[in-house]
């Protein structure tokens, strides 16, 4: 192949890589956020080896979720095990149901039909929340919830507009509202704008979440981490094994490189035949 | 070979070719001795296979293929089957892989001119077998029972519908009912891992007996089978035991740790593998707000959406394969391979690796004014690769291929 050749493909390649690029810029451009109005979802890290966070998750979920939310794949006694908590301490705390075995599916305890008159739908199962709707998705809608008289249970979600459940965790969070606020108003360079005196210029802009002061029995940063632990349940919950998978996975990478290594070695021995 | 072993295996050899048919197409097989990595997508493509006929087998075993249970069952298996992860999430890694190197494995052909005569019914079966594997992963997609499952299979099924007179009833005899349901379960189990791959298997095998009736091709487009040594082996060739065997093996490395790092750390593949809808329980009464194939078919959803009307929709989106297979008899090209073409050649395919790429991400995305104008304009490109193929490679200056590797 000749220098010209190979230049063509280069330009061939670079032009492709370009455009590939650009068009898919500009197309992406045109989609919403996917925390609705709420715009970016916050971001939602797993820390599944961190047990005592599954474990403190677990007891938020069975204290405020279970009630109404079955996790119905998954078993009480995997839930034990995983989260290394001694059986006889989680059948005691926090199995309130005597006749369960640690073989039985979270089936849940509230019947579909009567919730469904209740709340309007019944509330789904949990055990692939975390799948369905992604980490970030889960973390940001158990904190976006604001008072809202308009609605049934006087409250409504940022994340989830319209949503059909109560703000179960309102006694831990406090009474969350929506306000507005006088934000500085930014010039194109970044900087803030000041009027001739040097004071700042301020807008109007609404749709900030404001804990009400005195309710509420967590501050804001107790009540962030209870949503982690929790949130990190159900990222457990969606695929208990998850954290073996990605222990093993190392293991599996490592493998095959050493193989491709060697057989490497091998085929440039091989290769010295016949060239 | 005197003892024992040595004399039963001449016993069996005088009744059966194994000695012929093993040196025939794998130990002396000659292969061209210079080729790139494009060529290892055909033998990955073979090791994907393998790996989706055993991970299958074992999800047989657990799976239930009612209405009932079909979704708890693949929950069953990802929970309470001992490594049911592993064998759940190697079939889903390995479908989305299997595309990919095929797609590969046909844009080298296209790149290369594998389909070039003599090879051309290597290329037909080749094409057939995209075309199995593409009912294939669709049954198999169905299967889990989760939302896109469901709302996936409502879509393609009722293109059957768009067909005239027929139509109905053709849609009505696919589904077994008059919506989806355990009984379209069933008989898509029946045909994903029975029927289709039985085909499947079968056309590797045509492929294969056909490609090494005539001789693998080479980046270079050299016809090596023109320069033969006193035995009537190609002057340019080496045998593919052990050269191309542990060429490949590299290969196979390399490709098994990209599988791996996808299947232990991103087996959703961002929900363009496992898309998050599927991860809920099929609903006839809750469409999903976005239905979007798997991405291995989106090329082809884009095309659909680009045509207002569902018939028309359904024949640019059949014809868009169906052209594949008509290839070798439109390049008219001297030159078998990319680099010996001219710039007519060389300006169209990469047009059309650029289209076919946009339609694919187009097909997974919602669609918008902006969008739809694209997909038409990328689907024109798609079909003006091949119908002006016959034109720009008669005129096109080609450069002089050489005689040797």
């Amino acid at each position: 192949m000749n220098q010209k050749n190979i230049m063509n493909i280069k330009i061939i390649k670079f032009f492709t890589f370009f455009s590939l690029v650009f068009s898919i810029n500009y197309l992406y451009s045109a989609e919403g956020g996917p925390c609705k109005d709420y715009g970016e979802c916050d971001k939602f890290k797993y820390s599944l080896n961190d047990m005592e966070s599954l474990q403190r998750g677990a007891s938020t979920f069975l204290n405020y979720c279970y009630g109404c939310h079955s996790l119905q794949y998954s078993r009480w006694g995997r839930v034990a095990k995983d989260l290394q908590i001694p059986e006889d301490i989680f059948f005691d705390n926090l199995i309130f149901d005597k006749s369960i075995k640690a073989g039985d599916l979270m089936t849940g305890a509230m019947v579909d039909e009567e919730s469904a008159q209740w709340f309007g739908v019944a509330p789904p199962d949990l055990t692939l929340v975390s799948r369905v709707r992604g980490d970030d998705w889960l973390y940001s809608y158990l904190r976006t919830y604001y008072e809202d008289s308009s609605k049934q249970y006087g409250v409504n979600n940022l994340v989830y507009p319209g949503t059909a459940m109560p703000n179960v965790l309102a006694a831990l969070q406090g009474n969350q509202k929506l306000i507005c606020k006088n934000i500085p108003i930014l010039a194109s360079n970044g900087g803030e704008k000041r009027d001739d005196l040097g004071n700042t210029l301020t807008k109007e802009k609404c749709g900030f979440l404001e804990v009400e002061k005195g309710t509420g029995t967590l501050t804001k940063d107790e009540f962030n981490n209870v949503i982690y632990d929790l949130t990190n349940f159900l990222v457990y919950v969606g695929e208990p094994a998850k954290a073996t998978r990605e222990r093993i996975g190392w293991y599996v990478i490592f493998y095959f490189l050493i193989f491709t290594a060697l057989s490497a070695l091998l085929y440039r021995e091989y290769h010295k035949d016949y060239h | 070979m005197n003892s024992m072993f040595g004399k039963m295996f001449g016993w069996f050899n005088s009744r059966l070719p194994i000695v012929n048919t093993f040196e025939r197409h794998l130990s002396k097989h000659p292969v061209p001795s210079k080729v790139n990595f494009w060529y290892l997508f055909g033998a990955l493509a073979s090791v994907v296979l393998i790996i989706q006929i055993v991970s299958g087998i074992w999800l047989i075993m657990p799976y239930s293929n009612t209405e009932e249970q079909a979704f708890s069952s693949i929950e069953y298996i990802m929970r309470d089957v001992d490594y049911g992860w592993v064998i759940r999430y190697m079939h889903t890694t390995g479908a989305s892989m299997f595309f990919a190197v095929v797609y590969l494995h046909m844009f080298r052909g296209l790149l290369y001119g594998s389909y070039q005569k003599p090879k051309e019914l290597v290329w037909v079966f080749g094409c057939a077998i995209y075309l199995a594997m593409m009912a294939e992963g669709f049954l198999g997609y169905v299967l889990p029972y989760g939302q896109m499952s469901y709302w996936g299979a409502q879509v393609i099924i009722s293109l059957f519908g768009a067909i005239p007179y027929i139509g109905e009833s053709l849609e009505l005899w696919v589904r077994g009912d008059y919506y989806i349901s355990g009984i379209t379960v069933s008989r898509f189990f029946a045909l994903h891992v029975v029927a289709l791959p039985l085909v499947l298997i079968a056309l590797v095998f045509l492929h294969l007996v056909a490609l090494h009736e005539v001789g693998a091709g080479n980046p270079e487009g050299v016809d090596i089978e023109a320069h033969l040594d006193e035995d009537g082996v190609p002057l340019d060739s080496v045998p593919f035991f052990p050269y191309k065997v542990l060429n490949a093996l590299v290969g196979i490395g390399v490709f098994m740790t990209v599988f791996a790092i996808i299947m232990f750390f991103f087996p959703e593949g961002g929900g363009y593998f496992i898309e998050m809808a599927n991860f809920e329980e099929a609903n006839p009464l809750v469409t999903p707000e976005h239905i979007a194939p798997v991405w291995y078919y989106s090329p082809y959803y884009a095309m659909l959406r680009a045509v207002p009307d569902k018939l028309g929709g359904l024949i640019v989106m059949g014809s868009a394969v169906a052209i594949l297979f008509v290839v070798p008899w439109l390049d008219n090209s001297k030159a078998a391979s990319i680099r010996y073409k001219g710039v007519y050649s060389k300006v169209a395919i990469a047009l059309f690796g650029i289209s076919f790429l946009t339609l694919g991400y187009l097909g997974t995305v919602g669609v918008t004014e902006v969008r739809k104008t694209m997909s038409v304009i990328c689907t024109v490109i798609y079909f003006a690769f091949f119908i002006l193929m016959p034109v720009y490679t008669k005129y096109e200056i080609t450069k002089k291929v050489p005689e040797r590797l």
